[in-house]
């Protein structure tokens, strides 16, 4: 039909951009990458060392692997402290709570995801970390000192485990989101005959959590993508200082924050800002691999 | 006596009920922050801050509007023709790959779009400019915009758009007159989300406006300043002063959000990021 | 007597089911006929397959001819033929974003059948009037359809259609999902649209009394293949087929 053809090609251009923008985004990011990965190559992901000079590349120390570990572990302490939350939340939203609280806490959860990241940065920074040091981190700190995570003396409230709860703050909304989608999609027939082989609550909950597992997987990775990629916030409350340690009350760096804080040094300093953009495609590896996996495991848990 | 069974579940609702209030206490407390240091900023250091050029907010103020109309503008009709060819062509194989693309940037770190910007036109024009920050702003939001009017799109009962066929409408016309009409609720709230998304943006920024805060941009291809930017620079610096400025500007970003998302909450039932 | 449609051996799949089976069917102009058979028989599909709606569904295949006055419409472009040919669905389905009057006033409107909003106007209420309508909704016409009762809702589906001016009309299961006096004035409204105006009208129906009601001439259809055509009351009376007569002792259906 010559119409419907007409239709298709005035707004196909429109969908060609979208596609476009993803795959510029892809090439520009690996192009400018490019070179440092040729000058420094493995030694850019196994040191640590950020010295750079304005004499030539052979003086300069790049290395991502402190901000690659920061960025991983502040990542995942925030996933492991979101996710039981998520769990909860979406039980009492869905089964437990009367219909006006549930309405409520809806409310509550969206308001906390659309919130502008660098209130939950300035907040961190001036409200959260001095909190959790005094109150938190040296009680911990006393008491189970002997466990490596908390071995070292917290001297401030700027560390990987500060960055790491912030973000499990952040990323909840969107973990809640997915798992509360994943959790409607349980057929009525399901919860009927988890009830009636006299299930009681806690079993209940147990049966559905099992039956949508793939998609509480989703919630984690998705959690796990927009943590490693949050980068104001973080960068204000994480310490910045490129560490390697054992103990959560070290600060850190990650990548985001990385690229945050040394971007407007880069022009200056011969390969730095093609090491930064490797750090950026890391980052985008990871941003597409969890949200890749994240829909092959939510497709998965579609019950009908 | 109560059983070990039934003491599993009682201790089991307990749990859930405190992590839920647990997972929700930080909204108020953020919220009762900004509020509580936001007005004692603006009692110390006046109103006058708002406008204000120097030493005051109104740069970041003006930058922040401007932008979030030319982002809005922007990536707005993109996502919105994009989503409608989406929703109407399903089995295309270009809409398959848009959507694709367009979940995916959903999911990248937006400071990777602020770098992508820098390349593609800070770097050939030789300077910052309002325009680049639109720019990197449209494409964050462009995914959030397209997946509401997808989504709206497909809401439509199927009914309506027989009853269009039916007395003879082409597919535009269904699409537009009918369609469109119909889910116009969830795209308009789909538009202002995104508008808000572009608002609060802080990392798309850091390398395409250039934090020009000493003046008001004379154009949109000229440096300007942006309030997610301001705090997040202000918040480094060691003087109570800029402190201060940082939580007066967020108390201004997050009373614009709240009065976004009550407006929203009007038009549709549920909100969604 | 002329012909106002043609079917000539159409078989219809979807999704590679076979749902119209060698469907050969001549309908007189100005005549009422009621395609009558239990559901999942193919009823709406041969509906569907006169004003080419069935194409929406994806994965249809159509095969052999259907005339309309003489032209074959599967050469030509669906939104002329369903301009002439509208149909009207089960479920009452008015534009809720558009007010009463703009649901009428849309057809004539995007096919340009007016000049003057004043003749716009007029064929608005000619419309209202021909469904039965215009008494009920005259001094809400700005209000949206949502504040009109499902029966009344049908009625203005049914003026939506007829501002069209369409030569041949075309019911699905019209009156399958509204109350008893609705339904009558529906009837009503069909008889003397066939009688004053001389539209063509096809509804489909699996009510036999309904059937001889209104139609002048019956298809029974049954698995996709029409067992049964003739005038109405001959039909009903001394069915020729034994799946007929089982379908309207009721045993069937």
């Amino acid at each position: 039909m010559k119409g419907d053809k007409l239709l298709y090609y005035s707004l196909l251009p429109f969908a060609a951009v979208v596609i476009a923008a993803f795959i510029l985004l892809f090439a520009v990011i690996s192009y400018t990458s490019a070179p440092a990965i040729k000058e420094y190559g493995w030694r850019l992901f196994t040191s640590s060392a950020w010295s750079p000079s304005e004499t030539g590349p052979k003086s300069s120390k790049y290395g991502l692997l402190a901000p690659l570990y920061g960025t991983l572990v502040s990542s995942i302490i925030a996933v492991i402290l979101a996710l039981p939350v998520t769990i909860s939340t979406v039980l009492v939203i869905e089964e437990y709570a009367p219909p006006q609280t549930r309405d409520l806490i809806g409310s509550l959860i969206e308001i906390m995801a659309g919130l502008p990241t660098i209130v939950y940065g300035l907040w961190g920074l001036e409200v959260l970390a001095p909190i959790l040091k005094v109150h938190v981190y040296s009680p911990l700190h006393q008491l189970l000192g002997f466990i490596p995570l908390f071995s070292c003396r917290p001297f401030s409230g700027y560390n990987i485990l500060t960055a790491g709860i912030l973000l499990a703050i952040m990323v909840l909304p969107y973990m809640v989101a997915v798992a509360r989608d994943a959790y409607r999609s349980i057929p009525m027939t399901y919860k009927e005959a988890a009830l009636a082989i006299g299930a009681n609550r806690y079993e209940y909950a147990k049966i559905m959590m099992g039956m949508i597992k793939p998609g509480l997987i989703a919630s984690a990775l998705l959690g796990f993508g927009r943590a490693a990629g949050e980068t104001v916030a973080v960068a204000l409350v994480i310490g910045n200082v490129p560490l390697i340690s054992s103990c959560l009350f070290k600060p850190g760096y990650t990548i985001s924050s990385l690229i945050a804080n040394q971007f407007s040094m880069a022009p200056l300093y011969p390969y730095m800002m093609n090491v930064l953009f490797t750090g950026g495609l890391i980052l985008l590896i990871i941003g597409v691999a969890a949200n890749s996996v994240a829909v092959i495991m939510i497709s998965r848990s579609r019950l009908r | 006596m109560m059983d070990s069974r039934t003491i599993k579940e009682k201790a089991f609702l307990i749990t859930i009920f405190i992590l839920t209030l647990l997972g929700v206490t930080p909204v108020f407390y953020v919220l009762a922050s900004v509020f509580y240091k936001g007005i004692e900023a603006f009692a110390r250091r006046g109103l006058g801050i708002l406008i204000k050029i120097n030493g005051g907010i109104l740069p970041a103020l003006v930058g922040s509007f401007v932008l979030s109309i030319l982002s809005t503008i922007i990536g707005v009709v993109l996502a919105f023709v994009a989503g409608l060819f989406v929703a109407e062509f399903p089995n295309s194989w270009v809409s398959k790959a848009t959507r694709v693309a367009s979940r995916s940037l959903l999911e990248v770190p937006t400071v990777l779009l602020g770098m992508l910007v820098y390349i593609i036109l800070v770097v050939p024009t030789g300077h910052f400019s309002l325009l680049a920050g639109a720019l990197a702003l449209a494409l964050v939001m462009l995914p959030y915009v397209m997946v509401h009017v997808e989504q709206a799109l497909e809401s439509v009962p199927q009914l309506y758009k027989e009853a269009g066929y039916s007395i003879g409408m082409s597919r535009a016309q269904v699409l537009f007159g009918v369609s469109v009409g119909i889910a116009k609720r969830g795209i308009a709230s789909g538009v202002l989300m995104g508008f808000a998304k572009a608002m609060g943006e802080t990392a798309p920024l850091l390398f395409t406006i250039g934090a020009a805060r000493s003046s008001l941009p004379c154009s949109i291809l000229s440096p300007g300043d942006a309030v997610p930017l301001m705090i997040f620079q202000y918040a480094q610096m060691p003087q109570e002063y800029y402190h201060d400025l940082a939580w007066a500007g967020s108390l201004v970003l997050v009373i614009a959000f709240l009065v976004v998302f009550f407006v929203v909450r009007r038009l549709v039932k549920e909100v969604r990021y | 007597m002329d012909h106002a449609i043609i079917v000539e051996k159409l078989n219809v799949w979807i999704r590679g089911n076979h749902v119209l089976k060698d469907i050969d069917l001549k309908v007189p102009q100005g005549s009422v006929t009621a395609i009558m058979g239990p559901s999942g028989s193919g009823k709406s599909t041969l509906l569907r397959s006169i004003n080419r709606l069935v194409e929406l569904v994806p994965g249809t295949r159509v095969k052999g001819k259907v005339m309309v006055f003489g032209r074959d419409i599967y050469s030509e472009d669906p939104y002329r033929v369903r301009k002439d040919v509208t149909m009207v669905s089960q479920t009452p389905n008015p534009f809720p974003h558009m007010s009463i009057y703009d649901n009428v006033a849309i057809g004539p409107k995007i096919h340009k059948l007016v000049k003057s909003k004043k003749e716009l106007d007029k064929l608005v209420r000619w419309a209202l009037e021909k469904a039965m309508l215009w008494d009920e909704v005259k001094d809400r016409l700005h209000e949206p359809p949502t504040v009109l009762s499902g029966g009344q809702q049908q009625r203005l589906c049914l003026a939506r259609a007829l501002a069209l001016k369409p030569k041949i009309l075309m019911l699905d299961e019209p009156t399958a999902n509204i109350d008893p006096v609705n339904s009558k004035k529906i009837e009503e409204a069909i008889k003397a649209l066939v009688r004053d105006e001389g539209i063509t009208v096809i509804f489909v129906t699996h009510t036999p009394a309904q059937a001889v009601r209104v139609s002048d001439f019956i298809a029974f259809i049954y698995n996709g293949r029409i067992v049964e055509y003739g005038p109405s009351r001959e039909l009903a009376l001394n069915p020729t087929h034994e799946l007929t007569e089982k379908f309207l002792r009721g045993e069937i259906g």
